[in-house]
């Protein structure tokens, strides 16, 4: 790689050149002891800080399993899907949690292909967005359906009925979509933590803390780091991120199909797999922003997560939203170009509301959609523009603030698409409003302490850098010692 | 059979059961197989036009209310309140056992009690009850006699008085005739709602659709002159706007233009010449041309029917206004056409001049007992008149099935039967005789007897005289019968006459017309303006609502949950008011306004109607109910509260007689309303064309043409359609709203009713909804009704989403729905463009006894289940059992959905759509459609290829919509064209 090694006697460290060296860690003045010492630190003991932001993410949490009880108990009716609205906030929620699932793979697995170096800090975290985003999203169809206890109908199994499922329905390829999805990234996941998992396996075989050498050990499955184990582990690696990769297309198209397929004005174009696609990326590296940002601060992770890294990722950020507004943009225009006064209607009703001369006698009414919409764009379209310049890039709080809009904009982006169609189809006597109710918000809340619940267990329990990649970026000491050498 | 035996003892014996009896061995003293229908005629007691029903009974309990296939009046069909009668006799909230001053008593008590008062009366006796047509009435007077004398008063708020004075005056005789709809050529309807509350509506409804639908490329006309455009009013192909109260001027206009031109009455020359249109025009606010034009398209499409009456019209001029209109009949020659009289007796009712009387006889204490049977004069009077306080001077005996304001107030009450339970018979029109026969044994809930039997026994208690050899009401009503068989000649043993009887529902024959001729005295008749204008504030009119009526169905849940189909409101009572008079008082559409008139002052809320007149404002009758039940009490207002309970110069109530002023209180209101929008954006879901487009061809584009597809059309797919594949046709043009189809819909489906929070957020379950659209805007409005179900497509949207194969497409073209097998995802609600699937949002309960009017033939659906339509796959199912016995297919007609068996305009038509001979076929052209006129599938460009074929309504005129509206189905024309 052409890298320039220079031994500062100093600093008693190897300095990199940074323009062409490792451009993941600043100025990698980092040793293998010292990676492992700062990385293993964070899963050290917890403050009270920690566990007061534990709390406070169970406490969101357990407001919503008290709502789904609520909502279990006295029927769906209890939250405000109606007729003609069937879905609601529910699958808002399930299509925005899938939307955050795809930042994880697109990092590890996709740059991982094409070789972006600055993944190395925040893949791991994100990997574990992707598998408890994918889990929160998992449970929303279960909280969202009529008689959640049967949910297992809609997997195809051998049973004396003969009863089988219907591959026609988008539905059901969401089920395969979701649950392929899921295991293959709770897989990679895992692959991926192997090596770090023999290190605290390892660390606590050292300290003698038995307990937690007998949870890492089966993890880490015998790892010794041996040339052998490395040769295969780096295969297995390179085919998971292979499989993994068309996932971070497909899924999401296929969740897009759900609508796509159905013949509801506004849903009904061929425009939404790409849409869809873009709108995942988009929001799941904000998300990874919104947390990594806050994460790098509190542990102190300036050397690993850089400036560099975060610009990266604004980027992206950029060029989905670009994706984005272009969407609108074009559905608006192929509303309008194809004539049919159903998709003409939808498109004029999401921004502006009832059309006057739609009522009775003319009344312009601004409702929850509009509201939507409107956040909608101004999140993911004007919002982002800032990031075009280096300056707002090159700051963190900006770069935060940026992308916590963008994830408020995309989840409205996915309740504009659904709530909003649902409210004006064919049959104007039919056409209905839709107010969320309580538990719905309350089930949305708890999807939020759901997921940041497992994220900050996931933080003090596993390492969330992947220490070997960091180790990867930096000069193997075995050189280094030996530069030293001569050097002396 | 446990619980079928069980059932069966509770039903089958007239005594309640002690214990439940497994029926291991089949009692021998009746036949009965449990899960079949059992049908039993008898009469609809919901109002006085005493319809024939059919009962379905199963397990011995009655299930559905249908109509009379034998009978003159309704010939099968039943309107929604017939329908809902069946909520009569399962109400929740009938009256359980007697009560002596609110404290449940023994019957012996009570009965005990009603005699001694009766004996301590001594003829100070006063029984208010419905007017009678048939032998109660009779039966009552004789009662009376026997319990010492005291007089017996006819209570009906939607009274025909004025119609049998003002027949009276005209023609010498106060019966009310047979309107011949079917025979006119033109109807001016002079305010009269005959499809909701005048008359006979269900008939009215048969007999109007039979003139006024598209025929032969010809449309009969129907006139609307009022200053209130109700559901009857929404049918007409002109509305003209006069000032209230004018109806008889207008009337009288026109008989002046028509006399002068065709020269007949001659001596009504003078008269008429004081009623000419220059004279009344400014009276009436209708235009000279515009009268003058009536008369001229009178005499030129007649025969004539003028129809005049109602709530509307009630002013202190209602018989001079129907004077007038019957002279307009003589004058364009409808007598003995499409007007006919009969020798029959005069329909009994009481004025209200006797009803005054009774309240200050009651005042003075002249009445020491008074008796009330079902009616309701304590809700349905005006407060002003001191109904309510003058009960307090006497003792007062409710001998009334179901709970009621007035109920509440009597001292005794002896729970009565309902009609489904006890004797009695109807004489509506001369030879028709309608009986009342018990359909199954009582409510089990309910401790309560007949009423005609109680009254017996009582009698006999206090006179041993009384009612000699009778034991029963039913063996008075024999001897009556006895008689009838008679006077009609019928030579049978009594015994297989009265089976007959029975059988057929009652003994029907025709009758002669008897001719009449105007009589010389009206001329005498000076019809004024009530000149309600000039006054301030706005004309109050007190109308009816053809669901809630006066008030008695109230309390029944479908009536509440079925929506208005004008208004579209459910739960809530409702102020119409024009626009544009709103809108410069700055009431805004929904406000909540406050009502003042002189007696008093109420909260309702605005409804922006354009069918009324700029200085009027309409309030539907019926709600604002306090005693009367669970789902009565608390909804809506009741109108009666602000009328003044003043009389016209024949003794009637004149409703209309009140100026409002209305100051708007709150901006919004909780009322429901089930309709998204009123207007359909050019988008044709409730598609008309005109008579003339139908006659230019313009409307034969050879439909919409399919596309070409990739795969096969079911038809041509083996194991589809063969032999049957279910279809629809809804006739536009014969559809007028009456929603009677719905509440069957509701009896025969099992239907739960969620109430009005529920019904806001969408979660109404009817499976077949009435969509109202307007088009147009002011006085040249129109209004549309489309009753719209699952239209069982061939390429549905909703069955391909559904992961779990919960809805299908089944060989008969049924689209299926397996409760059991759905998860309740909702995509297929989603995904069906016509909004008509319905989703189990709770665990709905029926409360008891109404659980015992659940069809057995299917299920009810638990939470977090669609459901939907399903074409009565029950009904069809059972005719196909019935014709494989038989080893054959099953024929046209055979099935009959619920929907389609009540419609009283025979709008809806069903059947095999792969029979080209079968009526449904032929209707609907599927396959040919070069030969389709006004045919049409809702959103055909879709291609979801619909069961249900439309057939547009046809105007004789053209409304002229909105501009984006035109803009929008042109562009729609040009995209799919």
């Amino acid at each position: 790689m052409g890298t320039t090694a220079q031994y500062d006697a100093t600093a008693g460290r190897v300095i990199i050149d940074e323009h062409q060296g490792h451009p993941g860690i600043k100025s990698t003045t980092l040793s293998y002891g010292q990676i492992n010492d700062e990385m293993l630190a964070m899963l050290d003991k917890p403050r009270p800080s920690y566990y007061l932001l534990l709390l406070g993410f169970l406490m969101a949490l357990g407001l919503g399993a008290l709502s789904l009880a609520i909502q279990v108990d006295v029927g769906i009716g209890y939250s405000g899907i109606s007729h003609p609205i069937g879905w609601g906030f529910y699958i808002t929620n399930f299509v925005f949690w899938i939307g955050i699932g795809h930042a994880g793979t697109l990092i590890s697995a996709v740059f991982y292909l094409t070789r972006a170096p600055w993944r190395t800090a925040i893949y791991r975290s994100a990997e574990a967005m992707t598998v408890f985003a994918v889990f929160t999203a998992g449970l929303f169809p279960l909280v969202h359906i009529g008689r959640p206890w049967l949910a297992f109908w809609l997997i195809p199994y051998p049973n004396e009925r003969m009863l089988w499922v219907n591959f026609k329905s988008p539905l059901l390829w969401d089920v395969f979509a979701v649950t392929t999805y899921m295991s293959v990234s709770i897989m990679f996941f895992m692959l991926g933590l192997i090596p770090d998992l023999a290190i605290l396996r390892d660390e606590a075989v050292r300290k003698g803390k038995k307990l937690k050498a007998l949870v890492y050990a089966p993890l880490a499955l015998a790892w010794r780091g041996t040339n052998h184990q490395w040769v295969h582990y780096m295969r297995g690696y390179m085919i998971f991120a292979a499989l993994a990769t068309p996932l971070v297309f497909s899924v999401h198209s296929i969740v897009s199909w759900d609508f796509a397929m159905s013949s509801v004005p506004g849903w009904h174009t061929t425009i939404f797999a790409p849409y869809f696609v873009a709108g995942a990326i988009f929001s799941g590296l904000s998300m990874v922003l919104t947390v990594l940002i806050p994460m790098r601060a509190v542990f102190g992770l300036q050397d690993y997560i850089t400036n560099h890294v975060i610009q990266s990722v604004a980027k992206m950020i950029i060029f989905t939203s670009v994706i984005v507004g272009y969407a609108y943009g074009a559905e608006f225009f192929i509303g309008y170009y194809s004539g049919s006064p159903f998709e003409r209607a939808i498109f004029y009703y999401r921004p502006f509301g009832e059309m006057a001369s739609w009522t009775l006698l003319g009344d312009n009414e601004i409702n929850f959609p509009q509201i939507a919409f409107w956040l909608m764009v101004f999140c993911n379209v004007i919002v982002p523009i800032p990031l075009w310049r280096w300056k707002i890039r090159n700051n963190p709080l900006a770069v935060w603030i940026i992308a916590a809009l963008v994830n408020v904009g995309m989840w409205f982006e996915r309740f504009n698409i659904i709530g909003s169609s649902l409210q004006h189809e064919y049959d104007p006597s039919a056409w209905g409003e839709y107010w969320p109710t309580v538990v719905e918000v309350g089930i949305t809340i708890g999807s939020f302490g759901f997921f940041f619940t497992l994220f900050t267990l996931f933080a003090k329990s596993l390492p969330p850098m992947a220490i070997m990649e960091l180790k990867e970026g930096t000069n193997p000491p075995m050189r280094n010692a030996a530069k030293k050498d001569t050097d002396e | 059979m446990g619980v079928g035996g069980a059932t069966a003892v509770i039903a089958g014996c007239e005594k309640k059961p002690e214990k439940l009896i497994p029926m291991l061995v089949p009692p021998t003293d009746y036949e009965y197989t449990p899960q079949t229908a059992y049908q039993y005629m008898t009469t609809c007691r919901e109002c006085d036009a005493a319809c024939g029903m059919m009962i379905t009974t199963r397990e011995h309990r009655a299930q559905k209310a249908e109509g009379n296939p034998n009978h003159p009046l309704n010939q099968g069909t039943l309107c929604a309140r017939g329908q809902a009668s069946l909520q009569s006799l399962y109400n929740p909230n009938r009256h359980a056992f007697p009560l002596a001053d609110g404290k449940q008593i023994p019957w012996e008590e009570g009965i005990q009690q009603f005699s001694a008062i009766i004996k301590a009366a001594s003829g100070a006796i006063a029984y208010l009850g419905k007017p009678a047509s048939g032998s109660e009435g009779r039966f009552v007077d004789e009662w009376l006699k026997a319990a010492g004398g005291g007089q017996r008063v006819k209570f009906n708020l939607l009274t025909q008085n004025s119609q049998t004075a003002a027949n009276k005056i005209a023609f010498n005789r106060a019966d009310i005739p047979e309107y011949a709809f079917e025979k006119a050529g033109i109807i001016l309807n002079f305010s009269a709602d005959f499809l909701e509350t005048w008359g006979n509506s269900v008939e009215n409804a048969r007999r109007f659709t039979d003139m006024h639908v598209y025929k032969n490329g010809k449309k009969n006309r129907f006139i609307h002159i009022s200053p209130h455009v109700s559901l009857t009013g929404a049918k007409a192909d002109r509305w003209i706007v006069i000032n209230p109260g004018t109806e008889g001027l207008v009337a009288l206009a026109i008989a002046a233009v028509m006399r002068e031109k065709n020269g007949s009455h001659k001596f009504l020359k003078n008269y008429l010449a004081a009623y000419t249109p220059e004279k009344v025009t400014e009276a009436t606010g209708v235009s000279v041309e515009v009268m003058r034009e009536l008369a001229n398209d009178a005499m030129e499409h007649g025969p004539v029917l003028a129809l005049g009456g109602g709530n509307v019209s009630a002013t202190d001029q209602s018989v001079e206004t129907l004077v007038a209109v019957n002279i307009l009949n003589s004058v364009s020659g409808a007598l003995d056409k499409t007007i006919r009289f009969y020798n029959q007796t005069v329909p009994e009712s009481s004025t209200h001049q006797d009803l005054t009387q009774l309240i200050s006889d009651l005042e003075a204490g002249k009445i020491k007992l008074l008796i009330i049977d079902d009616s309701n004069p304590v809700y349905a009077l005006p407060p002003s008149m001191g109904f309510k306080q003058a009960l307090k001077n006497a003792f007062v005996v409710s001998m009334a099935s179901q709970k009621s304001e007035t109920s509440h107030l009597a001292n005794l009450v002896l729970p009565a039967l309902t009609a489904y339970e006890s004797w009695g018979d109807a004489f509506p029109r001369s030879g028709v005789r309608s009986i009342q026969q018990p359909v199954m044994s009582t409510v089990n809930t309910f401790d309560a007897k007949a009423r005609e039997d109680v009254l017996l026994s009582v009698a006999q208690n206090v006179n041993k005289k009384a009612f000699p050899g009778n034991s029963s009401y039913l063996d008075y009503l024999q001897n009556i019968w006895k008689r009838i068989q008679r006077e009609v000649g019928d030579k049978r043993k009594f015994d297989s006459f009265w089976i007959s009887v029975l059988e057929n529902g009652g003994f029907f024959e025709n009758s002669k017309y008897k001719r009449v001729t105007l009589s010389r005295k009206v001329t005498s008749v000076k019809v004024n303006d009530p000149g309600l204008i000039g006054k301030d504030g706005l004309t109050l009119l007190p109308t009816t609502s053809l669901l809630i009526g006066d008030g008695s169905g109230a309390n029944k849940p479908w009536l509440q949950e079925v929506p208005h189909p004008m208004s579209q409101i459910v739960w809530d009572s409702w102020v119409e008011i024009n626009p544009d008079t709103a809108q410069k008082l700055g009431i805004n559409d929904r406000a909540i306004i406050e009502v003042t008139t002189p007696h008093g002052s109420v909260n309702a809320t605005a409804y922006y109607h354009f069918g009324i007149h700029r200085n009027a404002i309409a309030i539907p009758m019926g709600q604002g109910h306090q005693n009367s039940g669970d789902v009565a009490d608390g909804f809506g207002i009741n109108v009666m509260n602000l009328l003044s309970g003043r009389m016209d110069n024949a003794g009637n109530f004149a409703l209309v007689d009140t100026q409002a002023t209305l100051k708007m209180v709150n901006e919004k209101s909780y009322t429901v309303n089930t309709d998204g929008n009123a207007r359909q954006l050019g988008r044709d879901i409730a598609a008309a064309t005109t008579v003339e487009e139908l006659n230019s061809g313009g409307e034969k584009h050879g439909g919409h043409k399919r596309p070409v597809e990739f795969y096969p059309d079911r038809s041509e797919t083996a194991g589809y359609y063969k032999p049957y594949r279910w279809g629809m046709t809804i006739d536009l043009d014969r559809c007028n709203g009456c929603s009677a189809c719905v509440v069957a819909c509701y009896a025969e489906n099992n239907i739960p009713v969620v109430g009005k929070v529920r019904t806001a957020l969408g979660r109404e379950m009817s499976w077949i909804r009435m969509e109202r659209y307007i088009e147009g805007y002011g006085d040249d409005f129109e209004t549309r009704f489309s009753p719209m179900l699952c239209q069982h497509c061939g390429n549905a949207g909703c069955e391909t989403v559904c992961p779990v194969y919960a809805t299908y497409h089944n060989p008969e073209g049924l689209n299926a729905m397996i409760y059991n097998r759905c998860v309740g995802t909702r995509y297929c609600s989603n995904n069906c463009a016509y909004k008509v699937r319905r989703f189990n949002w709770f665990d709905y309960e029926f409360p008891s006894p109404l659980d015992q009017q659940l069809n057995s033939t299917i299920t009810t659906r638990e939470v977090g289940v669609m459901e939907k339509c399903t074409f009565c796959v029950q009904r069809i199912q059972t005719a196909k059992y019935d014709a494989k016995n038989l080893g054959r297919d099953l024929e046209d007609g055979e099935v009959v959905t619920a929907c389609q068996q009540t419609c009283p305009t025979k709008a809806i038509t069903f059947g095999n759509l792969m029979d080209t001979e079968s009526k449904v076929s032929k209707n609907a052209l599927r396959d040919e459609t070069e030969k389709r006129d006004r045919q049409y599938e809702v959103l055909a460009e879709l291609n979801y290829k619909p069961a249900i074929t439309y057939l547009k309504k046809v105007n004789t005129r053209v409304v002229l919509g909105h501009e984006s509206d035109r803009h929008d189905s042109q562009e729609q024309e040009e995209t799919h064209g």
